[in-house]
């Protein structure tokens, strides 16, 4: 990965390795496989005539039409991949509520979070730097692995968050924000999004040639561009 | 909310409307053109970005340049994490940043308000 001439981090390049690497593995709800086609269809989500259709009108579910898919993931997967992929602005409780209606489980969904947000952190700092998106692993054999049974709560969010004491640290910035209580429903999906997260960013001493601010604003536009109430 | 935030750890007070105000200006160094390179970057604007990465490299210094990117790129993961599970606002975020929101226009991010305007059939 980063076969370039910038002064791409080494910790970023290592933890885009591993994290490409766990994504080829089975996770509890789906096999190496699966997790890997993910990340085909939501590249190919970039080039759905349905999505770019979509997003020119007022709303998506307005314009009828089946995605120009790329995997035989199942329909309902391949939906919620598209949107959150081309869409994610637009991304709703009813897309979301569409998913399980389709048979794909909150924890099935969650897990598939997980993996696409973390190919689109690995494919867009690759594009972004000029450079193709790397090959799709090779899928590991085996299958989906099951997990013990996670601690979550019913917090006002679309799945169950972890359950943590989410009492006030410094700065008013809570010690456990919801951002990293989101996919607590799979665990793994948690530890797989942040360790290719981690090298990016962090809360307070960032550790970039930027300043603190400089990184908090590229995230605000970014929430911004994304429509990100969060 | 974090920019606040950092702003408030420095004792310095940036100008929030550049979030969603694409004339204003923030008041950090080099606002502008990690504007362009951040939306360059989420809205997959790849020729326009090649040009962008010899500008700011000039300006900013290559590595600046690259970092910009590397938090550009990690938000349009996260956001998206938010995006496809709804999560609420953290309690203390909700209950300090309510004027902020309605002056900065982040409301109409609200999931709820984006359900009502994107729902429809």
């Amino acid at each position: 990965m980063y076969d370039t001439p910038y002064p791409v981090r080494s910790n970023l390049r290592e933890a885009h390795a591993e994290a490409w690497r766990r994504i080829a593995l089975p996770g509890a709800f789906w096999n190496g496989a699966e997790r890997v086609r993910m990340v085909r269809e939501a590249r190919a989500a970039l080039h759905c005539n349905l999505c770019e259709r979509r997003a020119q009108a007022l709303s998506p579910n307005a314009v009828p039409g089946a995605h120009d898919t790329a995997t035989p993931l199942p329909a309902a997967l391949t939906e919620a991949i598209h949107r959150l992929r081309a869409d994610p602005a637009r991304m709703t409780r009813s897309a979301f509520d569409r998913a399980l209606a389709g048979g794909i489980s909150a924890e099935c969904y969650v897990e598939a979070v997980g993996v696409v947000c973390t190919s689109v952190i690995i494919d867009t700092f690759h594009n972004a730097l000029g450079l193709a998106a790397p090959a799709l692993p090779a899928p590991a054999t085996g299958t989906p692995t099951g997990q013990a049974l996670p601690k979550v709560v019913e917090d006002g969010a679309w799945v169950p968050l972890t359950a943590v004491d989410v009492e006030d640290g410094a700065f008013g910035l809570p010690r456990a924000p919801n951002i990293a209580r989101a996919m607590g429903l799979v665990p793994g999906a948690v530890a797989l999004f942040f360790l290719a997260f981690r090298p990016h960013y962090a809360l307070r001493d960032v550790a970039l040639s930027i300043s603190q601010a400089q990184a908090e604003f590229i995230a605000s536009r970014v929430s911004a561009l994304n429509e990100c109430f969060y | 909310m974090l920019l606040r935030a950092s702003g408030e750890r420095q004792g310095t007070t940036y100008n929030l409307s550049a979030v969603t105000d694409a004339d204003a200006d923030a008041g950090i160094p080099f606002s502008a053109l990690i504007r362009r390179l951040t939306e360059a970057t989420v809205r997959n604007k790849w020729p326009a970005l090649a040009a962008l990465r010899d500008e700011a490299s000039a300006a900013m210094g290559e590595q600046q340049m690259v970092d910009v990117l590397t938090v550009a790129a990690a938000f349009n993961g996260i956001t998206r994490v938010a995006d496809a599970t709804g999560i609420p606002l953290d309690a203390n975020t909700q209950e300090t940043t309510v004027a902020m929101r309605a002056e900065v226009g982040l409301d109409a991010f609200d999931y709820g308000a984006k359900s009502a305007r994107y729902d429809a059939a």
